[in-house]
């Protein structure tokens, strides 16, 4: 078996690879650290048997914790690595640009025949991720299902920061704008931030991953206002942690 | 001797012609012990969060070394913020000595800037003539040290860093320093060629401590460092109106692009690493950059004088996995 973890910011994704089959799990962050985790040394002991596994095996992992934790008896590679792979994997593309919005990160990576050619980052800015979403709709009193419904008839919001943007919407709310309108903003303000990147790297596919990547919204504007194809794989939380697995069990190539 | 604070690298000659001893206001805020809390203290003066670490640290330190009494700002070709600094320093009772690179690296004009500062501290083109021999007896041996950088892998990327932007003050002690120097390249021993990335960092100096230690871990090696070379004068002029006209930092751009496109030839780069400053504005400089170069470029960007955090360690892996 090969485990595959995805160590971020907002939760802990785990595939595990037996016999061609993945399968799938996922944990709240700091919950899994405490629970399932026990730092030796300068690494993290991950307690297999109370996770529910029987048996160990290869262990991959990769994300943002992999710079302060190393799984023990595992190997870490980078992270932008695993979601390439991961891509690779899930869509059978070798030519695209990646887009993988998560909890507090985003990432355009453009990949041609495979190679990880260049890529951009968000810088110490969580406006364009899930957490800005997340924030959003609270704000808004709907559910993530619900905000990730609206892309017509954006209010405009100014965008800056995801702590502003709050009080912005509640402006916005004031001023009687119906919830689909404020939605279709949220989601737009998004685009807006990753736009410049994508821009930059753009080719005529774009690879749509991360927990953000559900948001039907978002990749219906991503897709209206750069002109390609967005394409959405099946597992989209899971594609770095997919990744390990395909490295791990050199699946590709 | 008196100590003359610096904001940057100026013609030093002039400094150590009339007997005073140069310091570099960013060594000194850099290797202190602690450089953070040098700039927070500049916030609680009043300085504004969204302005450079550099800045903030470097008014700190002059307020921290009361026997710095004069500094000479670059009042031109480095940095605007350096105005608002010397006015802020003023009002502290320290005397500014305003110095231009003139941006068009007019001749006249930079031979012009020298003489006022001549001027101000009473030394003719004979006493500044012989410091310039002495100090590029020094150079020299850095220039040597750069060499063995990149031609030997004898040299660290940091200790290339280091003495390098030594440079622009000699530490105060110009034999001293040759001494410390020689040390290192009598240490060193060339390295067989092996599969390392060959780096290049173009840019200011970087605040944060670890970068160099960090990508020699993960296999790269920097063997050209622009700006930090560029403060050795590395040209073979005599003239010293040439040699701050040759020097390329305070200029344009462009300027900087054609050495450093020469060094990325000359020293066989598989790619570049440029550094911005968080809120400086040479970071806008960085979109010219990545066209003009014909390596791939990873922009880091650092605010405070801290490790490197864990988003900048995952964009370096990143860059070295796309150079390998
Ligand atoms: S890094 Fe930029 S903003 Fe900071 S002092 Fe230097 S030139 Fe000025």
């Amino acid at each position: 078996m090969i485990f595959g973890f995805d160590l971020g910011s907002r939760y802990v994704k785990l595939a595990t690879l037996a016999e061609d089959s993945f399968n799938f799990y996922r944990y709240e962050t700091i919950e899994f650290y405490k629970e399932f985790g026990r730092k030796e040394q300068d690494s993290l002991v991950i307690d297999f048997a109370r996770l529910g596994f029987g048996e160990t095996g290869k262990i991959i992992s990769t994300g943002y914790g992999r710079n302060t934790v190393q799984i023990q008896g595992g190997q870490d590679i980078p992270e932008i690595k695993a979601h390439v792979y991961g891509a690779r994997w899930q869509t059978g593309l070798e030519d695209f640009t990646l887009l993988d919005l998560g909890g507090q990160d985003s990432k355009v990576v453009l990949v041609r025949k495979g190679r990880l050619l260049d890529f951009q980052t968000n810088d110490k800015c969580a406006a364009s991720s899930g957490r800005y979403l997340e924030n959003m709709a609270a704000v808004l009193g709907i559910t993530l299902e619900e905000l990730s419904k609206y892309h017509e008839d954006p209010i405009d919001l100014s965008s800056t920061c995801a702590i502003f943007g709050e009080s912005e919407i509640i402006g916005k709310i004031i001023e009687g704008h119906s919830i689909a309108s404020l939605a279709a903003g949220v989601n737009y303000t998004i685009f807006k931030r990753i736009k410049p990147m994508l821009s930059q790297l753009l080719c005529d596919k774009i690879i749509f991953t991360g927990g953000v990547a559900h948001n039907g919204a978002l990749k219906n504007i991503v897709e209206k206002e750069m002109q390609v194809e967005v394409i959405v794989p099946q597992y989209p939380q899971y594609n770095g942690a997919i990744g390990c697995c395909v490295y791990g069990g050199s699946l590709l190539e | 001797m008196e100590k003359i604070g610096i904001t940057t690298t100026i013609p030093v000659e002039v400094i150590y012609a009339a007997g005073c001893i140069p310091v570099d206001l960013n060594n000194i805020f850099i290797t202190a012990e602690n450089p953070a809390a040098l700039v927070e203290e500049a916030e609680l003066a009043g300085y504004p969060r969204n302005i450079c670490a550099w800045i903030k640290g470097i008014y700190t330190t002059v307020l921290a070394n009361r026997e710095i009494r004069r500094v000479i700002a670059v009042t031109q070709g480095d940095c605007s913020n350096t105005h608002a600094l010397m006015e802020t320093l003023h009002i502290q009772g320290i005397e500014i000595i305003p110095f231009a690179f003139p941006y068009d690296r007019d001749y006249d004009m930079l031979k012009l800037q020298i003489e006022k500062l001549m001027q101000v501290f009473g030394v003719d083109w004979e006493q500044v003539a012989e410091q310039k021999k002495r100090l590029d007896k020094v150079r020299e041996k850095v220039w040597l040290l750069d060499e063995k950088t990149w031609r030997e892998n004898s040299v660290s990327g940091f200790n290339n860093h280091l003495y390098q932007v030594m440079c622009s003050d000699f530490n105060g002690n110009p034999e001293l320093f040759a001494q410390e120097v020689k040390a290192v390249l009598e240490k060193s021993t060339p390295l067989p060629a092996g599969d390392e990335i060959r780096l290049g960092y173009i840019g200011v100096p970087p605040i944060m401590t670890d970068l160099y230690e960090y990508l020699e871990k993960k296999g790269a090696r920097v063997v050209f460092n622009e700006v930090q070379r560029q403060f050795t004068m590395p040209f073979a002029t005599s003239d010293l109106v040439e040699q701050y006209r040759l020097y390329t930092y305070p200029y344009n751009i462009f300027w900087r692009l054609q050495d450093i496109a020469a060094e990325i030839e000359k020293r066989n780069l598989h790619g570049i690493i440029h550094y911005a400053q968080s809120f400086c504005y040479r970071h806008i400089q960085d979109l010219i950059i990545r066209k003009e170069l014909k390596v791939p470029v990873l922009t880091l960007e650092g605010d405070r004088p801290v490790r490197l955090d864990a988003r900048t360690k995952m964009r370096i892996d990143a860059f070295l996995d796309i150079l390998r």
